[in-house]
């Protein structure tokens, strides 16, 4: 049984859909046409420019797999993840809870923790590019070394993961604090009651019950890890002998659609990180539900 | 009440459009040919096509360009044509790497800027697609406006199916840069005409040697310096990176790889591949721990302001004796030569204003304004000694003297150069045998995989 719309209540759901509408369109043109958009150029041969592009299924994904590099780079973009994310993790986790204690100068020294978030990440790269620097950078001539921080493939990549652990710890932080001080004072006064130390503190009451934090930290950087592009980028010279061993997946992408104007294989690229990033993603998911403690 | 309701509505109205104006650039495109002609016959005064003020429908006119070198020169030429046009002329400067990124992104959504430079790089793959204006009309119709007085390589290079889509603006040649002061500290020669690149390799060798306490090396090149180093010594030894048809390549022949050898040997006593890639020739040349280097034409100005710049000095392109008769013959010395160009997008507001500007930068006045002021080397042929005389105390006349002494070669191109020329370059062609020098089997494979790669690009082209 079909009821009715009086005027009043269609006027109303005109309303309704009148405000939502700028959303909508924008998610619509912004989000979900680039996103087919981008399946369908994955599966295309595509012309210059946008114009002229013809279907070949998928061939673009049978390159991509039989191509070593692709592989490689994957494995790269996962060997940062795997630096970026657990170190940015505790050294925030252990700055938060070292300054949300009552201490001198707390607030100055959130904000230089901070501070590197508040740069531009272009800016930041190029900083680290001359801190690097074999010749003249600061690094080596203060410890009076010549490593090759950047171009030596065995500890390119790690040297990488360094500023990425750098620039994000004072974000996660920032975080961690948030959720500290929603942990109710009252545990570590019955805690200490009870003659706990400050690291069973630590283990017993601040992990467990900052978990729902930690763990919106760990899904949202392991994505942005994932997607890292800007650091590789910016700080290698693309004749660096080192790159094939440190450039992200997301650096490959940009080769292909960008450097070689080869738009299909571009999508395709993505396409394989998309499906990558939501296995990673369902496993998270998994692993949420059996150690995330909710109150 | 009603106000209420007129504002909401009004609000709604405003969000509306300003997305509708995100989307609403128009992919206007395959109009060149249809450029209308009664604008093409703007009024055209002295100075090579700059209109009376007030004949143009627009107040600004957008230039694109990536050399900030280049920045203050040309909006001096600009603003002449400022007076007489009243359009103002905003230049942007953005690097090589994102000004392509960029003028592609804005192709494909119909936001490129009015005027901007092309390059020999993707010329052929924007004027096939009807991107850049068709210049035919406003070229037949202007009096002052003559190709013949334009270097033939470059007029071609920007022509397609018979249309001309850019106007010279420049061309380049390439030299040898050295350090003086480099030079007289170790005891050696200074590089003169007459060297060839075997006299190249014994220079850097006794600088390398003798300056290894100071960590100063004889010689520096990238496999990235591509046009304005290694390119000129596969010629030189009888190759082509790209053969004339452009569909091609002979790097792998006897000839390519006998240079590429020669490359090699200097190599191994050259700045090695790590420290050039990660701090650049130019950089560790101008930090005074190089004492070669080649250059282009176009660098000319970042050498001359630089802090030591008094110790450098310039000479011809080494030559390869290939006939062993100690002196320079014909097709034995060759220096890579390019040319831009200025066009301007198919879509513009005002294609009158966009040649009319085009036609300035190119008139023969502003050609030899722009190699006054040291901008570059005429576009315009016969106009080269002005470029020489711009730089006082700076010797730049080797860049003229190889144009008269040597040959020139096109900077190679294909369809789509970016593809392969990033390739050649990096780990699975060059840069494996510019990381071990000693190996005289990897150069040759190297040059081996460089021409696999040069002929599958041009395959999928």
């Amino acid at each position: 049984m079909k009821k009715k719309k009086s005027p009043a209540q269609k006027k109303e759901a005109l309303w309704g859909l009148a405000f939502v509408a700028p959303t909508m369109i924008g998610l619509t043109v912004l989000n979900f046409y680039p996103v087919f958009s981008t399946i369908w150029q994955s599966l295309c041969k595509t012309g210059d420019f946008g114009k002229g592009n013809t279907f070949i299924g998928l061939k673009n994904f049978q390159k991509l797999f039989a191509d070593a590099e692709v592989w490689q780079s994957l494995w790269n973009t996962i060997k940062y993840a795997i630096i970026e994310v657990p170190f940015s993790i505790a050294i925030a986790l252990m700055l938060a809870v070292f300054l949300n204690r009552k201490m001198r100068g707390r607030s100055i020294y959130r904000t230089i923790f901070f501070i590197p978030m508040v740069c531009a990440p272009a800016a930041v790269a190029m900083v680290w590019r001359w801190l690097y620097n074999q010749q003249f950078g600061l690094i080596n001539n203060l410890f009076h070394v010549s490593v090759a921080w950047i171009s030596d493939p065995k500890i390119a990549w790690i040297s990488i993961g360094v500023i990425g652990v750098w620039s994000i710890i004072g974000y996660n932080m920032v975080l961690f604090l948030a959720g500290l001080q929603e942990i109710p004072r009252d545990f570590y006064e019955a805690a200490q009651i009870d003659g706990a130390t400050g690291l069973q503190q630590f283990w017993n009451i601040t992990v467990p019950l900052l978990s729902p934090t930690t763990f919106f930290i760990v899904q949202t950087r392991v994505i942005g890890a994932l997607t890292v592009f800007d650091l590789m980028f910016m700080v290698m010279d693309k004749m660096n002998v080192a790159l094939p061993k440190v450039q992200s997946i997301v650096y490959l992408f940009y080769q292909y659609s960008f450097t070689n104007g080869n738009k299909g294989m571009g999508a395709a690229v993505v396409m394989i990180l998309v499906v990558f990033i939501m296995i990673v993603t369902i496993l998270l998911q998994q692993v949420e539900k059996r150690f995330v403690y909710h109150n | 009440m009603k106000l209420r309701k007129l504002t909401a509505l009004f609000m709604t109205a405003a969000m509306a459009l300003s997305l509708a104006a995100c989307g609403a650039a128009p992919a206007a495109t395959g109009t060149a040919d249809a450029a209308p002609a009664a604008e093409a016959e703007a009024p055209a005064s002295d100075d090579g096509g700059a209109a009376p003020a007030g004949s143009f429908s627009v107040d600004a006119i957008t230039v694109n360009i990536w050399d900030n070198n280049q920045l203050a020169g040309l909006q001096e030429i600009a603003d002449e044509w400022t007076a007489t046009s009243g359009v103002k002329v905003n230049i942007d400067v953005i690097d090589w790497n994102n000004y392509w990124t960029l003028l592609e992104a804005g192709a494909s959504g119909g936001e490129m800027p009015d005027v901007f430079w092309m390059h020999s790089n993707t010329a052929q793959m924007y004027m096939e697609n009807d991107l850049i204006l068709n210049l035919d009309d406003f070229i037949a119709n202007d009096p002052n406006m003559d190709l013949g007085n334009y270097y033939e390589g470059i007029v071609e290079l920007y022509n397609s199916d018979g249309h001309q889509y850019a106007i010279p603006k420049d061309h380049d040649t390439i030299a040898l840069l050295y350090n003086q002061a480099i030079f007289d500290k170790y005891g050696v020669d200074t590089p003169t005409d007459d060297w060839t690149w075997e006299d190249v390799y014994e220079a850097a060798k006794a600088i390398t040697e003798a300056g290894k306490a100071d960590g100063v090396y004889g010689y520096a090149i990238n496999t990235s310096n591509n046009q304005d180093g290694w390119y000129n010594i596969v010629y030189d030894y009888g190759a082509q990176v790209v053969t004339d048809d452009h569909k091609d390549t002979t790097i792998d022949s006897e000839e390519g790889k006998a240079g590429m050898e020669m490359m090699r040997k200097i190599l191994t006593v050259a700045a090695p591949q790590d420290i050039v890639a990660e701090t650049g020739t130019d950089s560790l040349f101008q930090s005074n721990l190089v004492g070669m280097i080649t250059q282009g034409s176009w660098m000319i100005n970042s050498f001359y302001t630089a802090e030591s710049h008094d110790d450098y000095k310039w000479a011809m392109l080494p030559y390869a004796d290939v006939n062993g008769n100690g002196s320079c013959d014909a097709g034995e010395r060759w220096s890579c030569y390019n040319g831009l160009g200025w066009a301007a997008a198919a879509d513009v507001e005002d294609p009158a204003a966009c040649y009319s500007l085009i036609a300035h930068f190119c008139s023969k006045d502003m050609q030899v304004k722009q190699a006054e002021l040291g901008v570059t080397m005429a576009g315009f042929k016969g106009v080269s000694e002005e470029f020489s005389n711009a730089f006082e105390g700076m010797d730049v006349s080797a860049f003229d003297r190889v144009e008269a002494e040597g040959s020139l070669y096109f900077r190679p191109y294909t369809r789509n150069t970016t593809v392969w020329e990033d390739a050649i370059g990096q780990t699975g062609a060059f840069l494996d045998a510019w990381q071990n020098p000693e190996d005289v089997e990897l150069m040759a494979t190297s040059c081996d995989n460089a021409a696999k790669i040069i002929r599958d690009a041009i395959a999928n082209e």
